[in-house]
């Protein structure tokens, strides 16, 4: 990519804003060790006395709940109000007026704190692993790499579902709504909170229909190695056309928004 | 080909329509009513390489939103325009490149992170060459004396000083095209100063063009020789600075501080006709129209009838002249001088 440069350093500007305000980081995350903690012994305590369930063993269960942790940890701070600021405070006309792709330059603000997301998360994962041992490793090397290839790709689809719906901030201003709400509905139907052969058949049909599964179940599912090959490419397929698509209809809202845009002022 | 060149650029807003109170609010949900405002109204401008243009009109009166549509940030509603070839919203990224901006109401810098790091990101979006972003970091770093906050983050700095980085910042790509949309406001006299200093030196060592938009007169002065006024989105002048003044300011006011107090003051009303004379203690003032008499003439008349100290001549500020203009108690639709004429409109102003 020819101006890849310059992506690179707002990502970089982007992780150097974090270190800012390491303090709301760092609280973030002691209240995300907290779920997380809390998640494991309600899981316990539902796996007590029993084998398996849905098919989950107790290890495999709490492998679960360690990736959707995880993958829940990278790109936290990029979200819909943001955007809402954004347009309220007429710095998306600053950002028009520069020789920058708006979605790459969003793109390379959500990415720019993944390291240092990444890191904090392994280093709590790594604590509660320690606590609760046992905890279920990857099938084999090729579902360790599948699995890698799924994270990628949900990162991607989180970054394209988040950019669509902050589109909205262009028509509302109610952006504390929206976040609440696509956060709600993004964790019952990631698989987040409960992995989706929970479901009733009917729901289960409902999010299979949606994009949300591939941010948390299929990379899980993935690393678990709980379905055969065909299956997994078949479910990493859908969560790639998810992604590509949101970005490619990221960009026609983006296009929509602007030309309907009429900024504050005159 | 000039620069900038609009034809009939028309931007109109919709605005929704409510009523007052409650009961308004549960209408609008409902029956949705919109009003178009024409923020800009089929203007035509035209700007060469290397002028300097003032922009100014009262507040709402459409240069903001001119300005955003020559920066490629607002799509025009009707018109056509071409800056440098380029249609701006169309290439808004081509069109990026060739220009600065600088809002004096937001910043371009990033808030959180020490002031030289936003340079270096400009560095990295505008694509400057290493060697000639480390001289123009120089020379505008010495030039707007950055040198002591460049370590500080923009949200940590001064009013002022977070002007003069922000137009650092918008200059370090050496932009062909400047536009300031109100670069002094809120700052003090000093600032003021050496932003105006600065921008002058940039038309006159450059070649930068630059569009301003100002309440502040003091910046016109100092950095422009073409002034259009815009107002209810409609160009209602559009000319030289000088030209201006020539034709509108007509009137001079002439002091003389006098040894005596007159005792009569009929025979020197008597040889100035059609002038306002008044009296003040020692001081004695005329207003004349500079086209039909010289000072000299008025002095002439006055002097073999009373002691002369001392005198001044008061020219009408520039701040005046457009306070006029906005008042509509100068219409434009008087003939001014023929240099004009063309870029003149007819509309005279309504108040």
């Amino acid at each position: 990519m020819p101006h890849m440069r310059k992506y690179v350093s707002i990502a970089r500007a982007s992780l150097s804003v974090i270190f800012v305000y390491r303090a709301g980081f760092a609280l973030n995350m002691i209240g995300s060790v907290f779920y997380v903690v809390a998640m494991f012994y309600l899981w316990q305590t539902i796996f007590l006395g029993t084998g398996a369930l849905g098919g989950f063993t107790w290890p495999e269960m709490k492998a679960y709940l360690l990736v959707a942790f995880l993958l829940n940890s990278l790109m936290t701070w990029y979200d819909e109000w943001i955007m809402g600021q954004d347009v309220r405070e007429g710095r998306v006309a600053t950002d028009l007026a520069r020789p920058i792709d708006f979605q790459a330059k969003r793109f390379a603000d959500a990415v720019g704190p993944i390291p240092f997301e990444l890191f904090s998360a392994l280093l709590v994962g790594a604590v509660v692993i320690t606590v609760f041992g046992g905890i279920a490793l990857p099938a084999d090397p090729l579902h360790l790499a599948l699995f890698m290839v799924s994270a990628v790709l949900a990162t991607l689809l989180k970054f394209a579902i988040v950019y669509c719906v902050s589109m909205t901030a262009f028509w509302t201003t109610g952006m504390y709504g929206i976040v609440v709400a696509r956060s709600a509905i993004q964790n019952l139907f990631s698989g987040a909170l409960i992995p989706l052969v929970f479901f009733p058949g009917w729901l289960q049909g409902i999010a299979a229909a949606l994009p949300f599964q591939g941010l948390i179940s299929t990379p899980a599912l993935t690393y678990l190695g709980m379905q055969d090959l065909r299956t997994t490419a078949l479910m990493m397929s859908i969560q790639a056309v998810w992604a590509v698509g949101l970005l490619v209809l990221g960009r026609l809202l983006w296009r929509g928004a602007v030309r309907a845009v009429t900024i504050n002022g005159g | 080909m000039p620069l900038i060149e609009a034809k009939g650029l028309t931007k109109k807003f919709r605005q929704a329509v409510k009523e007052p109170g409650l009961t308004g609010s549960l209408k609008h949900l409902f029956t949705r009513q919109y009003r178009d405002k024409m923020a800009v109204d089929h203007i035509d401008l035209s700007v060469e390489a290397g002028e300097s243009v003032a922009y100014l009109g009262p507040n709402g009166a459409g240069k903001s939103t001119t300005i955003k549509m020559l920066t490629g940030i607002l799509v025009p509603t009707e018109g056509r325009l071409i800056v440098d070839g380029l249609v701006p919203h169309e290439k808004r990224q081509q069109n990026a490149r060739k220009m600065g901006v600088v809002f004096g109401q937001r910043t371009q810098l990033w808030w959180d992170i020490p002031v030289v790091e936003s340079f270096n990101l400009a560095r990295d979006m505008y694509e400057i060459p290493a060697r000639r972003y480390k001289e123009n970091l120089a020379e505008f770093t010495e030039l707007l004396g950055l040198e002591d906050f460049l370590n500080i983050p923009a949200g940590k700095i001064s009013l002022g000083q977070r002007m003069r980085a922000d137009l650092c910042m918008a200059l370090l790509h050496d932009p062909m095209l400047l536009y300031l949309d109100e670069p002094t406001i809120g700052l003090d006299i000093a600032v003021k100063d050496s932003i105006r200093r600065f921008v002058r030196s940039l038309v006159e060592e450059r070649g930068t063009t630059v569009m301003l938009t100002t309440h502040d007169l003091g910046d016109i002065e100092d950095i422009c020789r073409r002034i259009v006024i815009i107002d209810n989105g409609k160009i209602i002048h559009d000319g030289d600075l000088a030209a201006l003044k020539d034709t509108y300011a007509r009137d001079r006011v002439i002091h003389f501080q006098l040894a005596r107090q007159p005792v009569d003051m009929g025979p020197i009303c008597a040889g100035l006709p059609a002038c306002e004379v008044a009296t003040d203690g020692l001081r004695l003032s005329v207003r004349f129209d500079r086209f039909e008499f010289a000072a000299g003439e008025i002095a002439a008349a006055v002097m073999p009838h009373v002691e002369v100290i001392d005198f001044r001549i008061d020219e009408p500020e520039v701040e005046d002249l457009i306070r006029k203009v906005y008042l509509g108690q100068l219409s434009l639709s008087v003939e001014p001088k023929a240099s004009e004429a063309p870029e003149a409109p007819e509309a005279a102003i309504e108040v």
